[in-house]
């Protein structure tokens, strides 16, 4: 389960990122996070990942209270939340397998489960002829479906996906969202932020629009509820 | 756990693999300031032993007025005997100083002939307490000897023994100063080259942490890789100074190594060398410890 009570971000140089975002997502859920560049999806999924901290408001996340001046084990955290995102970088000196497998080692899985699992999963993105190759070797695409398998290697609880298909091809798309409503189906919750209309429109989940940092769902509601 | 400190020594010795020049480098600057500091050390342990043995020989000698009467000498021997600090005492008469003059002259005791043993001063031989020894309460018995009647001089060794406890003291203090600073650059190399790993180890720290390892998880490796250094550069340092020890020893001619025969130069004990080795350690985990508080956190 994901809360947000009253969330609002303003970077020091004065950007407003997201003004009073109040949002609830059950465990399981699958949602949509759209808006255009600048909406404030990123910073969103960044407050949740705990990257960033709110200049206001709270944020719960399976019953952890992220925003609390005391909160100390953001490790805690991340190791139930599978975040894909371009800003979370493959080790470049290392190769396919050593990426993937570093989500398994520093969560403390022993070496046999860590094969055994690296090998699924560079099958399931279909990586398993590139495990000892470097991250060098890789093309965009390829290195996006390394970032995907080493977020979903360790079967996370949350998915936090930002722009996951953006430099996929489609047919790339296509596998990749099917391996997420695999992982959706075991009752994995996912946080999928994407523009990508295409998405939006062949999947049926909820939606939650953003626009200029605030959603414009509730501002929708609230200008009919005063009309 | 055990999975867990066998990764984490993986890591530590892959980030020194990593940056190998800079962990040799501390390697060797850690040996070679730990090599200074043990060489003032044993040389100050053999030196206080040294000390300690020519202090338990350190006796004081009493002339007495050549026209001493046997009365008087008994009178001077009582107040000595009852002087704190005597051990015991042993009177030579000019006849025993000549007889002892004749042996240590040996084949050119012939340059005694003619004279007469009367012409020595008879004299007291003072052993002394081992816990009188020092400068002070010789000093301090000496001037009450001197006030018991017919004395006509005290001899003892002052100049050396005053020569030797200064000497003594300076090793020591020039031990502990030394001793610090090494300490102080050991800790300040260590810390610097840890930086340097973790500073070339960031994308793959920030890459961790992301994927939710514990702060432990991140520092521990850098901990090991500090105590490696330590242990490395420690035993190095012994290595070496017990290289440069036995050159010494089969350096010596053998005129030297007779004088010397019974003074025996000590290596450190097996204790002495555990200490080191785990003060390296302690040194290195110390000085990866800074790193990691100025950088990680």
């Amino acid at each position: 389960m994901i809360q947000m009570f009253h969330v609002s971000k303003t970077y020091p140089n004065k950007i407003v990122a997201l003004t009073n975002i109040n949002l609830e997502i059950p465990s399981g859920e699958f949602v949509f996070l759209s808006g255009p560049s600048g909406s404030g999806k990123s910073t969103l999924l960044r407050i949740l990942f705990g990257m960033e901290r709110p200049t206001s408001g709270e944020v719960i996340i399976h019953g952890m209270r992220i925003t609390h001046p005391r909160f100390k084990k953001i490790h805690h955290l991340r190791r139930i939340i599978g975040f894909i995102s371009q800003d979370f970088k493959l080790l470049r000196d290392r190769t396919v397998w050593e990426n993937v497998a570093l989500a398994l080692e520093v969560v403390g899985c022993p070496p046999q489960e860590i094969k055994k699992k690296v090998g699924e999963i560079l099958l399931r993105v279909g990586l398993q002829e590139r495990g000892r190759d470097s991250i060098l070797s890789l093309s965009a695409g390829e290195q996006q479906r390394v970032i995907i398998a080493r977020a979903l290697v360790n079967q996370p609880l949350l998915i936090l996906a930002d722009e996951p298909t953006g430099i996929l091809d489609t047919r790339m798309k296509e596998e990749m969202m099917g391996l997420l409503l695999d992982f959706h189906q075991n009752g994995t919750t996912i946080l999928l932020a994407t523009q990508d209309r295409e998405l939006l429109q062949k999947f049926p989940y909820r939606v939650i629009p953003l626009q200029g940092g605030r959603r414009m769902d509730i501002i929708e509601e609230e200008v009919q509820e005063e009309g | 756990m055990s999975q867990f400190f066998r990764y984490a020594l993986f890591r530590a010795f892959r980030n020194m693999r990593g940056n190998l020049f800079p962990n040799l480098t501390a390697i060797g600057i850690i040996s070679i300031s730990l090599l200074l500091a043990s060489i003032f050390s044993l040389i100050a342990l053999n030196f206080s032993y040294f000390l300690k043995r020519w202090e338990e020989k350190i006796g004081v000698i009493v002339y007495l007025k050549k026209e001493t009467s046997v009365n008087e000498v008994e009178e001077v021997l009582t107040r000595i005997r009852e002087l704190q600090g005597v051990e015991s005492v042993k009177y030579i008469s000019p006849f025993d100083a000549m007889a002892f003059l004749e042996d240590r002259l040996g084949e050119q005791r012939s340059i005694l002939d003619g004279i007469r043993p009367k012409i020595l001063p008879p004299s007291i031989e003072i052993d002394l307490r081992r816990e009188y020894r020092t400068s002070a309460q010789i000093k301090e018995l000496i001037s009450r000897i001197k006030t018991i009647p017919n004395i006509e001089e005290v001899q003892y060794g002052h100049e050396w023994v005053e020569t030797f406890s200064g000497l003594n003291h300076f090793m020591h203090l020039t031990q502990w100063v030394l001793g610090g600073l090494l300490l102080a650059a050991i800790i300040f190399i260590i810390s610097n080259t840890i930086q340097l790993t973790i500073s070339s180890r960031r994308e793959e720290i920030e890459v961790m942490k992301m994927m939710g390892a514990s702060p432990a998880f991140i520092q521990i490796p850098f901990y090991i890789e500090g105590l490696i250094q330590g242990l490395l550069g420690a035993g190095l340092a012994i290595s070496l100074l017990f290289l440069l020890y036995e050159i010494l020893l089969q350096s010596l001619t053998p005129l030297l190594k007779g004088w010397i025969s019974p003074i025996p130069i000590f290596f450190f004990s097996g204790e002495t060398i555990v200490a080191i080795l785990a003060g390296g350690m302690v040194l290195g985990l110390f000085g990866s410890f800074i790193a990691s508080m100025r950088v990680l956190r």
